[in-house]
């Protein structure tokens, strides 16, 4: 328990240092918030076609209401939450590299949905909005994270079952 | 089946606690604020003068003030600035840890909350002060920067990247796990974490 506590915080500390850095956040973190734009837009296009990303902004075209995905709203801390989970809990490596993607995978997925639903809230009320992006969100996202670290744990309990002889 | 009852019932009590939370409005952000004013006003008492609620805001009254465009000190420039902060920023941890302990149904529950809500109120001072060093830094810039005590800039970011972004969720997912212990949750998880430390080892 020590050894995961000291490796989680360890790694959480310096992915959350690397990430903050600004060659970083040129190289990978802004470009990367540029494609979650587009993929929120790419996703709603069929159903409203109002919709323009422009950079890290989703903007509609009738109303001009636009949100912009910032740091912090681009699912990357919690990700980083989960990657230290992952790294810490002793496991295989191939093992630790699937569950990365996977559980990238479903952070961003939520987040997407996250971007999209904030997008429509706040052209129907701002306090709403304001709600569901700074307190509920954030709390759904870290639920989802904890999810995935749970299911992880499950499937590597299994996959020990399933290794055992009968 | 343990943890996927807890998660359901995770998410059936947010708006619940949340609900509390927001009507409870400065009764669960007074400790932090108090924490957060004892903690700037004797580490950066050149910087700060008081911190205190104004409904849920918490208003930092600074030592200095303005005049045409110069931060000068407070008698000088005859003002004094004073920055808001929504301690509704960091104080939803509370919502979300009580949902994650309330959906666990531990023993001593209580006794468990009134545990973790004090280890929160510690966390959110910090998040508080994170948040007043941010604005003192995109506002104030080097002048703040060159005071006495002042980390550097980038620690400050950081600080408030971590503190505001990050431990509002999870603050409460650390201090449930470290309460669950004991509990059958704990030990339905505790045998998956066996099982999954063993296959490492194998």
């Amino acid at each position: 328990m020590a050894r995961f506590l000291l490796l989680f915080c360890g790694v959480l500390g310096s992915l959350f240092a690397i990430e903050m850095l600004k060659p970083v956040q040129a190289a990978l973190i802004q470009p990367f918030t540029g494609l979650l734009a587009s993929l929120s837009t790419a996703i709603i296009l069929p159903f409203d076609d109002n919709v323009i990303a422009q950079g890290r902004i989703l903007r509609d075209a009738t109303t001009g209401f636009a949100v912009s995905i910032e740091a912090g709203c681009n699912g990357v801390e919690a990700a980083i939450v989960l990657i230290a989970g992952i790294v810490a809990f002793p496991a295989s490596l191939s093992h630790k590299a699937l569950a990365i993607f996977a559980g990238f995978f479903f952070v961003q997925a939520l987040n997407i949905v996250r971007i999209i639903s904030l997008f429509y809230l706040g052209q129907w009320n701002y306090t709403v909005f304001e709600w569901f992006h700074l307190y509920l969100w954030p709390v759904l996202i870290m639920l989802d994270v904890l999810v995935v670290f749970a299911i992880y744990l499950q499937w590597l309990g299994k996959q020990h079952s399933e290794a055992e002889p009968a | 089946m343990l943890m996927r009852r807890q998660f359901v019932l995770t998410l059936i009590l947010l708006p619940i606690t949340f609900g509390i939370w927001y009507a409870a409005g400065t009764l669960f952000a007074a400790p932090a604020v108090w924490l957060c004013d004892f903690f700037l006003s004797n580490v950066y008492s050149e910087i700060v003068d008081t911190a205190g609620l104004q409904g849920v805001e918490m208003t930092v009254r600074m030592q200095f003030g303005e005049n045409e465009g110069q931060f000068l000190p407070a008698t000088q420039a005859g003002n004094q600035i004073a920055l808001q902060t929504n301690t509704r920023l960091v104080s939803y941890s509370i919502a979300f840890y009580a949902a994650l302990l309330l959906a666990s149904n531990l023993q001593d529950g209580i006794y468990k909350f009134c545990v973790g809500l004090f280890w929160l109120w510690v966390i959110m001072a910090f998040g508080l002060a994170s948040i007043v060093g941010k604005d003192l830094l995109l506002m104030v810039g080097g002048p703040f920067l060159n005071s006495a005590r002042v980390p550097p800039g980038d620690f400050l970011a950081l600080a408030y990247q971590f503190n505001v972004l990050l431990m509002p969720t999870l603050a409460p997912v650390c201090l449930w796990f470290w309460q669950l212990r004991g509990s059958p949750l704990w030990e339905a998880l505790a045998g998956d974490i066996r099982r999954a430390s063993a296959s490492a080892k194998t």
